[in-house]
C-alpha cells in the first residue's frame, strides 16, 4: 500500500466508486427484472385473456388481435398458441420459437430448445390460450437498464478522482511548503516554521516543532555563551601553568625553584579545581535534561551533614561555622544535588568571611516554604553586582579568594531544578552575606 | 625601562612580574581597569604597558580607547585570551600596538616586548652601534672595540634607557623613574653612580652630560 495521502484518498476513493456501482447495477437490475416480471406477466395475462373469447377465433381475426396488442405493448418476442379442447392448434403466432404442446394453466417456466420461456395458459370451453415469451427479453432489458443507470457513475467518477486530487493536493500545498522551508535552512537556523494555511491535522504537528525548535535554540544559546566564557576562563589557568612551568625553567637557584614549584602546584590545583566545577555543573545541566527522579530530601540532616564536612575547613581558617536552627523539613529532589548546592554555599561563606568571622547556616519554614539560609560575616558583595555573581565564570572584582567561578551557577541551577528561589541579600545579623533559598512546594 | 602591568588573575601576574624584574624591568603591577587608570593618569613615564583585556571594574579595551583619547603614546601589548579574529581586530583598532593570545610563551612576549620598545624609539634595527661601541639589547651584550663589557643590571637598565632614544635627554629622576618600581627605595645619587661605572667601562663619549638637564646618548 502507497503511503502517499493522496495516493491512498484515490484509490480509496477508487474502489468506494466501484464497489457502489456494483451494488448499484446489481440492485438495478434485480429491482428491473422484478419490475419486468410483473409487467410482462400482467401483460401476458391480458394478451392471454384478450385472446380467450367465447367463439373460437380464427386465425386472421386473432393475428389481427395479436397484433393490435403487439404493437401497443411494441412486443414482438410474445408467442401465442391456441388449441381447441380436443388438442388440434388453432392458432400458432410466427415466431421461430417453437413450445411443446401441453399446458400448465397459470404461470409457468419452460424450457426449450436451449431458452427458458415464461408461459401463461388459460382455458375456456372451447379451447385453450397459451402466451409464451423468452425470458431473455427480460434479463436484457433489466441489464439495459442497469447499464443505464452506470451511466453517470461512470461519467462521474474521473470528476470525482479529479476534483479530490485538486482538494488534497491543496490542502498539502502548506505542508509541502513547510517542508521545503525546513529542509533550505541553515543547520543553525531555529527560528520557528510559519504555520499559517496548514490543516488542523497537520498543524499541532508543526507547532510541536516549532517548542522543540524553540527549546534547542535556548539550548543552543546557553551552550554558545558558556563556550564564549570558558574560551577565557580555560585559558588563563591553562597561561598561568605555562608561564608557572617556564618560570621553574628559568629559576636557577634553590629558592627560587621552591617558590616556582610552589606556584605551579597551585596552578594545577586551581586548573583541577575548575575542571571538578564544570563537570559538576555539566553534571546538574544533564541530569535536568533527563529529569531525574525526585526523592523525600531532609534538608536538616543534609545541613548538619554539610556543616560537618566543612568544619575541618573553617576551623582551619579560623572561622565559626555552626548549624543556627535544623527544623525537620524535607522536599522532593535529589540528594546528591542538594548536597552540592548546600555545599557550594557554605564552602563560599567560609571561602570569603574572614579569620575569626562567623557562617551559620539555618533550616526553616515559612509559612508553606521551607528556606535554608547561610549567613556570613565576611564582606558581603554589593548590591548592584548580586545578580551578577550568578552568571557562569563571574567574579566579584577585588575579591582575594580564588573561586572557580561557577560555585553560584551551580547552585542556581540546581536551585532552579527543584522549583526553589536563590536571593542573595546582607546579613542583618552577621553583617556579610545572606544566601536565602526557598523551596515552594513541600513534598507531602 | 618601566612597565605597567595589567593583569587580574594573581598566578598569572606573579609569574610574569617576577620574570620581567629579572630582565630588569622596572615594573608596576595592577589588577584591575580603574586601576590601570589611576596609574597610567599619575605616572606618564611608562616605557610599554601590557594589558589584559578580560578586566573587573573597566574593560581593558576602554582603558585602552581612554588612553589612546587622552593623546597617551605609550606602547600597548595586549596579552589576553580573547581569540576570535573580530576580538583581536578590535583590540588593534583601540589602539594596541600589538596583541599576543593567552597561553603565551615567555620568550615571545619578552620579544615582543623589546621589539614594540625599539619601535616606540623610533628604531628597526635591533643592534645600536656608536664609534667603537656595540649594544644588544636582546642579548644584553655590550663590546667595546669587540671586547664584551659585563654591566651590572642597574647599569644596563641605564644604559638601556639612555639608548633607546638617542638625541633624547633624560634628566636624573626621569632615570630613576625607569629605573625603579613602586617597591623600589630609591637613594639619592644612585643615578650618578651608575653613570659613573659606565663611562668607567665604556669611555666618557657615550654618555653625554647636558649640564642643568640630565644626560643623553649621541644619534649613531
Amino acid at each position: 500500500m502507497t503511503h502517499s495521502l493522496r495516493g491512498r484518498l484515490l484509490w480509496f476513493l477508487l474502489a468506494a466508486i466501484t464497489i457502489a456501482a456494483v451494488a448499484q447495477a446489481t440492485i438495478a437490475y434485480r429491482t428491473a427484472l422484478h419490475d419486468a416480471d410483473q409487467i410482462f406477466d400482467y401483460h401476458m395475462q391480458q394478451m392471454a385473456l384478450s385472446l380467450r373469447s367465447g367463439t373460437p377465433l380464427s386465425n386472421d381475426e386473432a393475428r389481427a388481435r395479436l397484433e393490435a396488442d403487439s404493437s401497443a405493448s411494441g412486443n414482438d418476442d410474445m408467442v401465442v398458441q391456441m388449441w381447441s379442447p380436443d388438442g388440434v392448434q388453432m392458432f400458432h403466432s410466427v415466431s421461430r420459437a417453437r413450445l411443446p404442446q401441453r399446458a400448465v394453466l397459470g404461470f409457468s417456466n419452460v424450457r426449450a430448445n436451449g431458452t427458458t420461456y415464461r408461459v401463461f395458459s388459460i382455458q375456456t370451453s372451447n379451447q385453450t390460450v397459451q402466451v409464451a415469451q423468452d425470458l431473455a427479453v427480460r434479463r436484457n432489458m433489466a441489464g439495459n437498464m442497469a447499464l443505464r443507470t452506470l451511466g453517470p457513475i461512470a461519467v462521474m467518477m474521473p470528476i470525482l478522482m479529479l476534483v479530490v486530487w485538486w482538494v488534497v493536493s491543496g490542502s498539502l500545498q502548506p505542508v509541502a511548503r513547510v517542508r521545503s522551508q525546513v529542509a533550505s535552512r541553515q543547520a543553525d537556523d531555529l527560528s520557528p516554521v510559519s504555520d499559517t494555511g496548514l490543516p488542523d491535522e497537520v498543524r499541532p504537528l508543526v507547532q510541536e516543532l516549532n517548542l522543540l525548535f524553540g527549546r534547542v535554540k535556548t539550548a543552543f544559546e546557553a551552550q554558545q555563551h558558556f563556550v564564549a566564557d570558558a574560551a577565557h576562563e580555560l585559558r588563563t589557568p591553562l597561561a598561568a601553568l605555562r608561564l608557572q612551568a617556564q618560570s621553574l625553567d628559568r629559576a636557577d637557584n634553590p629558592d627560587a625553584r621552591r617558590v616556582a614549584v610552589g606556584r605551579l602546584t597551585a596552578g594545577i590545583d586551581r586548573a583541577t579545581r575548575l575542571v571538578e566545577q564544570l563537570l559538576v555543573l555539566a553534571r546538574q545541566e544533564a541530569t535536568a535534561a533527563e529529569g531525574a527522579v525526585s526523592r523525600p530530601v531532609d534538608l536538616a540532616d543534609l545541613a548538619r551533614r554539610t556543616v560537618a564536612d566543612l568544619a575541618g575547613v573553617a576551623a582551619a581558617k579560623g572561622v565559626d561555622l555552626g548549624v543556627q536552627q535544623a527544623d525537620p523539613a524535607t522536599v522532593a529532589g535529589q540528594p546528591d544535588a542538594l548536597q552540592i548546592l548546600l555545599r557550594n554555599l557554605v564552602d563560599n561563606a567560609v571561602k570569603y568571611t574572614p579569620g575569626g568571622g562567623t557562617v551559620d547556616i539555618s533550616v526553616q519554614h515559612e509559612g508553606a516554604n521551607i528556606v535554608v539560609q547561610v549567613e556570613d560575616s565576611g564582606p558581603g558583595i554589593p548590591p548592584d553586582e548580586r545578580e551578577r555573581v550568578f552568571d557562569r565564570f563571574y567574579r566579584v572584582a577585588g575579591s582575594e579568594a580564588a573561586g572557580s567561578g561557577l560555585g553560584l551557577a551551580i547552585i542556581k541551577a540546581i536551585a532552579e531544578r527543584h522549583g526553589a528561589t536563590l536571593v542573595l541579600d546582607a546579613s542583618a545579623r552577621l553583617g556579610g552575606l545572606k544566601a536565602v533559598v526557598t523551596f515552594n512546594s513541600p513534598a507531602r | 625601562m618601566r612597565l605597567l602591568l595589567v593583569e587580574d588573575d594573581t598566578m598569572i601576574g606573579e609569574v610574569v612580574l617576577d620574570l620581567l624584574r629579572a630582565e630588569h624591568y622596572a615594573v608596576d603591577w595592577v589588577k584591575d581597569g580603574e586601576m590601570a587608570d589611576t596609574a597610567l593618569l599619575q605616572n606618564q613615564n611608562y616605557d610599554l604597558v601590557l594589558l589584559d583585556l578580560g578586566l573587573p571594574r573597566k574593560d581593558g579595551l576602554e582603558v585602552l580607547r581612554s588612553m589612546r583619547t587622552r593623546k597617551d603614546r605609550t606602547p600597548v601589548l595586549v596579552a589576553t585570551a580573547r581569540d576570535s579574529v573580530q576580538q583581536r581586530i578590535a583590540g588593534l583598532d583601540a589602539g594596541a600596538d600589538d596583541y599576543v593570545l593567552k597561553p603565551y610563551d615567555l620568550d615571545e612576549l619578552l620579544a615582543r616586548i623589546r621589539a614594540l620598545l625599539r619601535r616606540a624609539a623610533g628604531r628597526a634595527e635591533p643592534i645600536f652601534e656608536y664609534r667603537n661601541i656595540t649594544i644588544n639589547p636582546v642579548t644584553r651584550e655590550v663590546l667595546v672595540d669587540g671586547t664584551q663589557v659585563s654591566l651590572s643590571a642597574r647599569e644596563w637598565a641605564v644604559l638601556e634607557a639612555l639608548v633607546a632614544r638617542p638625541g633624547a635627554v633624560l634628566s636624573r629622576a626621569q632615570l630613576e623613574e625607569k629605573l625603579y618600581s613602586w617597591r623600589d627605595e630609591v637613594s639619592s645619587n644612585a643615578v650618578e653612580v651608575y653613570i659613573h661605572g659606565l663611562r668607567k667601562k665604556l669611555g666618557s663619549d657615550l654618555i653625554q652630560n647636558v649640564r642643568g638637564v640630565g644626560y643623553m646618548v649621541p644619534k649613531a
